[in-house]
């Protein structure tokens, strides 16, 4: 049975755990980028980019699990692609809002100072204020992460094999009817192991990044 | 099609409405707990705001219902969900229980988080005044409400969205209705574009609401303040 909850039922691997930390990583890295592209539009063209924000508050304003079955009935893509499809979405909702306040927060005096020693605006955008707002915005970026890891339980909507529907169908099986309980708090405790993992290594990263 | 669409949308608002409220509840109480200076208490609350903000509300509901759809012999609770057949009444109060605890932990932290901003002076003054606990705890929200209810209200944003977990049981609501209808009829558009305009008037109400009583609840100083900034600009 954990086996099963690790590392998805046979012949449906990687499932389980593995895959929810996998749907986590993709998802998450994909809406860093488009929320860095995001930010970056929205602070430079403020007016031009009110479409992309209209957009990006409107994915806020919908649950998940109804973006994940409108990606799953409009994209034509399979279940598993989908799946990442409306989860990479999802955070970039709200990854790009975050990052877009931090980014237009930049200091002027840094501007300035990159602009006297005559750096190129390209490089001043990639070496100073990207860096300079994933690290400010990281606290933040962070606790969308941890609730996004819990998010992809989401995906049971499409019985993509993840951790919530490995327990789901193992708590639906026949011969595990009595010990649905088990299943579940198992279940639980392998999200929450896997959640305190995450916190610990993104504030290891965040220590690294205020050296 | 209209009727199913309205007990949907209500039975959303009414599965968000008294799994708030409960939510709301235990968070107080796990914030205090988290607060006490008894170190039982103390793990205690802890653990339960951990417990909840670690563990995912689909699990929790998938969990809660399951349970609660084996029990042989279902207890007699009130009928309160509409659309939710009379014979599923108490897997609807199973996930309304569910959604409740999954929301108590967050809530809590917002609640803690709030109180932490008025200074241990202010809440040394509080002491001293002599009021009883209970003014004293009334007097704590009402100075910290206009720290917590923006994040309140986020967070009740999110607790609507999560109702339509509701939708993997018989459980009647909104979701539930656009799923059902979309697979049904193959016009998945129309009643995906029906639902999210639907979540996304719901989500700004709340938001409306709480921005009202942030106004309301704003400090004495804030509000002397913009009513200076309106006579000069």
């Amino acid at each position: 049975m954990v086996v099963n909850l690790l590392f998805g039922l046979p012949g449906d691997r990687p499932g389980g755990l593995v895959l929810t930390i996998l749907y986590a990583v993709a998802s998450g890295g994909g809406a860093l980028a488009l929320g860095l592209a995001y930010a970056s539009i929205g602070v430079n063209w403020t007016r031009a980019s009110l479409g992309l924000q209209a957009v990006s508050a409107f994915l806020r304003g919908i649950p998940v699990l109804l973006l994940v079955f409108l990606t799953a009935h409009l994209s034509g893509l399979t279940t598993g692609r989908a799946g990442l499809v409306a989860l990479s979405l999802y955070s970039f909702a709200h990854v790009g809002e975050i990052l877009r306040s931090f980014l237009a927060a930049y200091p002027a005096d840094l501007a300035d100072q990159a602009r006297v020693m005559g750096i190129l605006p390209i490089w001043e955008w990639l070496l100073m204020r990207i860096p300079w707002t994933l690290r400010h915005a990281w606290a933040a970026v962070s606790t969308h992460w941890i609730s996004l890891l819990k998010d992809t339980g989401a995906l049971v909507v499409l019985g993509v094999g993840e951790l919530t529907t490995v327990a789901k169908a193992l708590a639906e099986t026949p011969a595990n009817y009595n010990q649905w309980g088990v299943i579940f708090v198992l279940a639980a405790a392998l999200y929450l192991v896997t959640t305190f993992a995450l916190i610990k290594i993104l504030r290891l990263a965040e220590r690294r990044m205020v050296k | 099609m209209t009727e199913e669409l309205w007990v949907g949308t209500i039975g959303t608002i009414v599965l968000w409405a008294i799994s708030g409220a409960l939510a709301i509840a235990s968070a107080l109480i796990l914030a205090a707990g988290s607060l006490s200076t008894n170190k039982t208490v103390h793990l205690l609350a802890r653990a339960g705001v951990n417990g909840t903000r670690s563990v995912p509300t689909s699990v929790l509901v998938l969990m809660a219902g399951m349970g609660m759809m084996r029990v042989s012999s279902a207890p007699q609770l009130p009928n309160i969900y509409p659309g939710t057949s009379a014979s599923f009444q108490h897997v609807a109060w199973s996930i309304v229980l569910a959604l409740a605890f999954g929301s108590a932990g967050h809530l809590a932290e917002i609640f803690i988080a709030a109180r932490s901003t008025l200074g241990q002076f202010r809440l040394e003054q509080m002491t001293v005044l002599g009021l009883s606990p209970m003014s004293r705890a009334a007097l704590v929200v009402r100075e910290c409400a206009a720290v917590a209810l923006p994040p309140t209200g986020a967070r009740l944003v999110h607790h609507l969205h999560n109702t339509a977990f509701a939708a993997l049981f018989p459980v009647t609501d909104l979701f539930g209705f656009v799923q059902g209808l979309a697979t049904a009829t193959f016009r998945v558009f129309e009643f995906i574009a029906l639902g999210c305009m639907i979540y996304v008037a719901l989500s700004g109400l709340i938001w409306l609401v709480t921005r009202s009583l942030e106004a309301a609840y704003a400090p004495p100083a804030a509000n002397r303040a913009r009513r200076r900034a309106y006579v000069w600009s």
